[in-house]
């Protein structure tokens, strides 16, 4: 009769809101909101030209905008209400430890040095430095981490020269016969 | 009669060799990554979309439907032996499946998921084979009416009908119709919220958005909350080729079929939701249900074959229709749109060849993973074991790459790093993403049909709603939806009587 009840909605429906969730699922919502706002007012800059007697460039823009306002602010209601968005579950998530922001917020900066590197220093290098880096914040060995990175990024690299014949730019080792495609 | 000999022409050109190859790397791909926890077969069909460039529609499609059957078998063995089931779909075989390994019955387990999944398989490939044709004589004679009507109802059902929070899953969506706005609309030329910025106004690429939302979405938020120490994965024990074993399973096989199915092939679809109705049937049916809970067979037979005859049914309002109502389905239509192809009625009449030549390769492809595990399954169990930092360090590296390879600027990573993060909150919040790559793909193909509805009916908009295939499908709607409220409503009434004390 009723459907089976997994353990995930148990544990999420138990554990009390804590207040920085809340505030969060409050910027979250608002930022939605925020975004509906945009596409509203932006859309009005659309220089609507068409056929006449049809529907220009603005209308959908116009109902992505109130679409996105409404539900933002019904999730920020809902919210108010008590009633937040169950965080998803993952096999290697373990719900029952608190939020590593500090971990999130290296793995970010590792994401930005990457793309920062590639048009200075080349994809190899680029590619090490998030390999490593990422590896490297999660918990690995960095001697382990190190070689893995060095090893994928250049057999990449080598792929694509010779194999793909999509150059990825090589960077630092320009002119490396197998490297630079 | 004729859909049979074009389907034989479809087993003769995937039997070549060639095909055969690009079916097994398509399969194994998509087992590994089914096995794989943090990616799945949405991205990584994603990443593979700039195969596209390089290879013909029918070699491509057939690794992209390799991927998406794949990823369905891996994810059993996943949630059987992993302690720690995720992955919504499969979450009801972690309920009976971890119990039966633990108990040290895990190959019975892997093995009736396996030979579940590859009977599924092969019987909704071959509902679908007599289906899809039909289905698409019909769908020729519909109208941009009636496709905005097909669409508003993937939309809702998607959003708002699947998930926890139908709020959250509507905001989702718009998120997603947003992102399909960004870019030079094709009806007029304008641009779009592109902000003055060259590398927008080609609107942002498929690629982007479905690895940012999965890939660096999935590996920020598994690395906030990370299970440290070594991976725990049950030993597989037991013997399975007992007559008990095939008696209990063969049943169950057959009813999540029927089960699985239907679900999948109306926009409706999810394999979520046919594994707990099935998981429910097989629960009210056993003849011992005090074994529910404590590993019974019936509980992973039943499940497992739902779930992949949902993800074949899936592939009937994609084929006939154009209209994908799974994340996976999606990116697959972004694949077509890459050769110019619109899935849809006229994809039996024109690209007829190509349909057969994948349809037929499903079939093979079942068989190739019917092998793949059941005796192979020990390889999957090694993948499995892959240490977490080395696993996400290398989700993250494959993503930057298959991002930066689309067209080779670095502007596309910062989009990507915006949306990964979007993808993160999303995932803390319950937001699902799934709305989000659903309506990035069918919005645009959403407005320019009610565009060209207004166009026909002079900007008349009772034009949406007067055709009659239009007004019975936002009737069944309406009635879909009541029945939603009214389920929420009284399970919401009975929620205080039902669970007083924790």
């Amino acid at each position: 009769m009723t459907s089976p009840e997994t353990s995930s909605g148990d544990s999420a429906s138990s554990t009390p809101p804590s207040a920085s969730a809340k505030a969060e699922e409050y910027v979250f919502g608002g930022l939605v909101v925020a975004l509906g706002v945009f596409t509203l007012v932006d859309a009005t800059t659309i220089t609507a030209r068409g056929p006449l007697g049809t529907v220009g460039p603005r209308a959908f823009p116009y109902a992505v905008g109130v679409l996105l306002v409404v539900t933002g602010v019904m999730a920020i209601v809902a919210t108010l209400r008590g009633r937040l968005g169950p965080a998803e579950d993952a096999e290697d998530v373990d719900t029952s430890v608190l939020t590593d922001w500090p971990t999130v917020a290296k793995l970010v900066a590792v994401l930005v040095a990457h793309l920062a590197l590639i048009d200075l220093v080349g994809w190899p290098v680029a590619a090490m430095v998030l390999f490593f880096g990422a590896a490297w914040t999660l918990g690995a060995i960095w001697w382990k981490a190190l070689v893995i990175a060095v090893v994928l990024a250049l057999a990449v690299q080598v792929v694509f020269a010779s194999g793909l014949g999509l150059s990825l730019p090589a960077g630092v080792f320009e002119g490396v016969p197998l490297l630079d495609g | 009669m004729g859909s049979l000999t074009a389907l034989l022409e479809g087993f003769a050109t995937a039997a070549q060799p060639e095909y055969l190859l690009y079916a097994l790397l398509g399969v194994t791909l998509g087992t590994a990554v089914g096995v794989l926890p943090g990616i799945g077969p949405a991205m990584t069909v994603a990443l593979l979309l700039p195969l596209t460039y390089s290879l013909e529609p029918t070699a491509a499609l057939i690794i992209f439907a390799g991927i998406y059957y794949g990823g369905m078998y891996g994810g059993s063995t996943t949630s059987i032996l992993l302690n720690t089931p995720g992955e919504s779909s499969s979450v009801v075989t972690a309920l009976e499946g971890n119990r039966m390994a633990r108990a040290g019955r895990g190959a019975a387990a892997l093995a009736t998921a396996a030979i579940g999944s590859f009977v599924a398989g092969t019987i909704a490939t071959i509902l679908l084979t007599a289906l899809a044709p039909t289905i698409a004589d019909l769908a020729v004679t519909l109208g941009p009416a009636d496709y905005v009507a097909l669409m508003v109802v993937a939309f809702t059902t998607v959003a708002a009908l699947l998930g926890a929070s139908p709020v959250r899953g509507l905001a989702s969506l718009g998120i997603g119709l947003f992102i399909g706005l960004v870019g030079t609309d094709t009806l007029t030329g304008q641009q779009r919220f592109t902000l003055g910025v060259p590398t927008l106004s080609d609107g942002i690429d498929v690629v982007v958005v479905a690895v940012g939302v999965f890939a660096v979405g999935e590996a920020l938020y598994v690395a906030a909350r990370m299970r440290h120490g070594p991976v725990e994965v049950v030993p597989v024990g037991g013997k399975w080729m007992t007559a008990e074993f095939w008696r209990r399973s063969w049943k169950p096989w057959l009813r999540g079929t029927f089960i699985g199915f239907p679900i999948g092939t109306v926009p409706a679809g999810g394999a979520d939701v046919s594994t707990f109705l099935s998981y429910a049937a097989e629960k009210k049916l056993a003849k011992r249900p005090e074994e529910f809970g404590r590993g019974a067979i019936e509980g992973v037979a039943g499940p497992e074959a739902a779930n992949n005859a949902a993800a074949a049914g899936v592939l009937v309002p994609l084929l006939t229709l154009g209209l994908p109502t799974t994340a996976t389905a999606a990116v697959i239509v972004a694949a077509f749109q890459s050769y110019g192809i619109q899935p849809g009625p006229l994809l039996f009449t024109n690209n007829s060849a190509m349909v057969w030549a994948l349809i037929a390769s499903l079939y093979i492809g079942n068989v190739m993973l019917l092998v793949l595990n059941l005796p192979l399954v020990k390889i999957w169990v090694k993948v499995l074991q892959i240490p977490r930092p080395y696993l996400y360090a290398g989700i993250l590296l494959f993503a930057a790459l298959g991002t930066y390879a689309v067209n080779f600027v670095v502007d596309d990573l910062i989009v990507l790093l915006v949306i990964g993060v979007a993808g993160f909150f999303m995932r803390r919040h319950g937001y699902p993403v799934a709305p989000l790559v659903v309506g990035l793909i069918l919005g645009p193909m959403a407005e320019e049909q009610v565009r060209r509805t207004l166009q026909i009916s002079q900007g008349s908009l009772t034009a949406l709603v007067t055709s009659p295939f239009a007004a019975v499908a936002y009737s069944v709607l309406a009635a879909v939806l009541a029945f939603a409220i009214v389920l929420r409503v009284r399970r919401k009434a009975s929620r205080p009587t039902a669970a007083p004390t924790p």
